[in-house]
């Protein structure tokens, strides 16, 4: 269960990887878009969770890349952004949610664990 | 950083810098967040946050967290079916604490039966808790303090541990208590305010006022009068810990006062009455200000020490009049230590230019110090004290308003027959 996270925040980044880590899954974290492409390319994570606005790439570019190169991963994008526009734009790239900060972790933990099982039960298929 | 006292932490002190702080903020963001940095400075900590509620969203989201571990505020809420927030919301089993959570007495809980008793936790009881402790775990907290105004569960206070390893002491805990529910006192009061102002506002373009709107706006009213009152009182409370002896007469120092000015045809229908018991709960409220070692000094106080105790009235002033509402307060706080004759302190007012509330509160306060017994002089009989008011009468005080007083505690004397000096106290 690898899961990367990526937010130009480190803060945000350390307490939503310590977060999964206690729950069992591997995290990966990335402070830019440049950075989290880099890694999705070596580690290949099942699950991407993408902050949209980021200086330097922003999500909305690395969804568009990651789902190009690499269908099969699941990307949920996590943001304070709420603008329609930029939920609709999201979808039609392929993000497979889309989730608003301020945010629960129950609700995001859930989505996570649905979108591996989901994957798992695709494999098995 | 505290420096005085052993364990580096002043209770009181603190409590007083934080009753400061919510009489001159109005902005209740700020004022959470000027909290949150206040328990940060006072106890060193990996973390303090205020988690507030948003009604329009039923979340609760962070206000602000400080310290080397805080909680990144904008990620996360928590609603309402959070373990938290529902362990907090509800009314629950009496032998569990709800009024604050540690870490540590969750663990405890969880691990052995409960002192003294023979009762074993309930399996709903345990996932509870369990869930409560995964909670606490991810916010990183030690201790979570609730805020509540009447049963509604405002905010929360969420702390780490302390830099220095120890346990939270049973006098942080209460602090912390305190904290909390001014705090909400403090953000019900503000959106009150709003409300009815948003509500004024709305009407007035409107040009219209229907029945229901005017209900509500009752309503309201009277839900801001009751929260303003008990800032009131919460404030007083804070003056009366400095100078304790007074707290016994709380109820009866604002008996005696309002009968006085009923006594003399004062009218106290609506707000005149709610700003003349402020004044009399009030009128020291600037003591806070005043070093304790003059405050307490058990012997008499040298000149330079009076002349710092008589910038009191000044200080009680501003800091009331920030604070909306309480603007005609500030004034007559200001003016209670003025004499009749115009020899007082700090305007040298006089007679009729003193406020009439101001010159109430003058013989009140000075009858309630005669025959209470001060630090440094025995109590005095009542007959006493009413000789000395006549005596003063015109000088120092308002004669018509000192003639008032004593027929009215005699009157009161008379009915509690005789048992009590000053009206009964119940509190």
């Amino acid at each position: 269960m690898k899961l990367l996270i990526v937010d130009d925040e480190v803060e945000i980044c350390d307490f939503l990887k310590s977060f999964f880590e206690e729950r069992d899954y591997e995290v990966v974290t990335a402070n830019s878009g440049e950075a989290a492409l880099e890694i999705v390319k070596k580690i290949r994570p099942q699950v991407v969770l993408l902050d949209i606005k980021m200086p330097g790439m922003n999500g909305v570019r690395v969804l568009e890349e990651i789902k190009q190169k690499f269908p099969r991963i699941k990307v949920i994008m996590v943001t304070a952004i709420e603008t329609r526009d930029k939920i609709e734009e999201c979808l039609r790239l392929g993000a497979d949610n889309y989730i608003t900060k301020p945010l629960s972790l129950e609700y995001l933990e859930n989505d996570v664990r649905e979108k591996i099982e989901g994957l798992k039960n695709t494999l098995l298929s | 950083m505290n420096t005085s006292g052993t364990n580096g932490f002043q209770n009181q002190k603190a409590l007083h810098d934080a009753a400061k702080i919510m009489v001159r903020v109005r902005n209740p963001r700020r004022l959470l967040r000027m909290i949150v940095s206040l328990i940060d400075r006072e106890i060193g900590l990996t973390h303090a946050s205020f988690l507030i509620y948003e009604r329009k969203k039923s979340r609760y989201i962070f206000v602000d967290s400080r310290g080397t571990h805080r909680i990144p505020i904008q990620l996360i809420r928590l609603d309402d079916t959070n373990p938290l927030i529902r362990w907090f919301s509800q009314k629950g089993p009496k032998s569990f604490r709800r009024d604050c959570l540690t870490y540590e007495s969750l663990c405890d809980w969880l691990t052995r039966p409960l002192a003294g008793q023979n009762v074993e936790p309930s399996e709903t009881l345990r996932a509870q808790w369990l869930d409560l402790k995964d909670v606490m775990r991810t916010l990183r907290a030690s201790v979570c303090v609730p805020g509540h105004y009447k049963d509604e569960l405002l905010g929360v206070v969420i702390l780490g541990e302390k830099l220095n390893g120890a346990p939270f002491t049973p006098a942080e805990i209460s602090f912390f208590q305190t904290l909390a529910s001014d705090a909400s006192m403090a953000l019900k009061t503000a959106a009150f305010q709003d409300d009815v102002i948003k509500m004024n506002r709305e009407l007035t373009e409107q040009q219209k006022l229907s029945e229901e709107h005017i209900k509500e706006i009752a309503a309201l009213r009277k839900k801001e009068q009751e929260t303003y009152y008990e800032i009131v009182m919460s404030l007083a409370q804070e003056v009366y810990a400095k100078d304790p002896y007074t707290s016994r007469h709380l109820q009866g120092v604002e008996r005696l006062g309002l009968m006085t000015a009923e006594e003399m045809g004062y009218d106290l229908s609506g707000r005149r009455k709610d700003i003349l018991v402020a004044s009399l709960h009030l009128h020291d409220v600037g003591k806070i200000g005043i070093p304790d070692r003059i405050l307490m000094k058990p012997a008499a106080l040298t000149d330079e020490e009076w002349k710092v105790m008589r910038l009191h009235p000044e200080k009680g002033a501003k800091i009331l009049s920030p604070l909306s509402g309480f603007q005609d307060v500030a004034e007559i706080v200001l003016h209670h230590h003025e004499r009749f004759d115009g020899t007082g302190y700090p305007h040298r007012k006089r007679g009729e230019h003193i406020p009439f509330e101001a010159r109430i509160i003058a013989v009140v306060d000075a009858f309630h110090a005669i025959v209470s017994e001060r630090c440094y002089k025995k109590g005095h009989p009542v007959e006493k004290a009413y000789r000395e008011l006549k005596r003063c009468a015109g000088s120092q005080f308002d004669p018509g308003v000192v003639e008032a007083f004593i027929r009215v505690h005699k009157r009161l004397m008379d009915e509690n027959g005789r048992a009590q000096t000053m009206p009964s106290v119940t509190s």
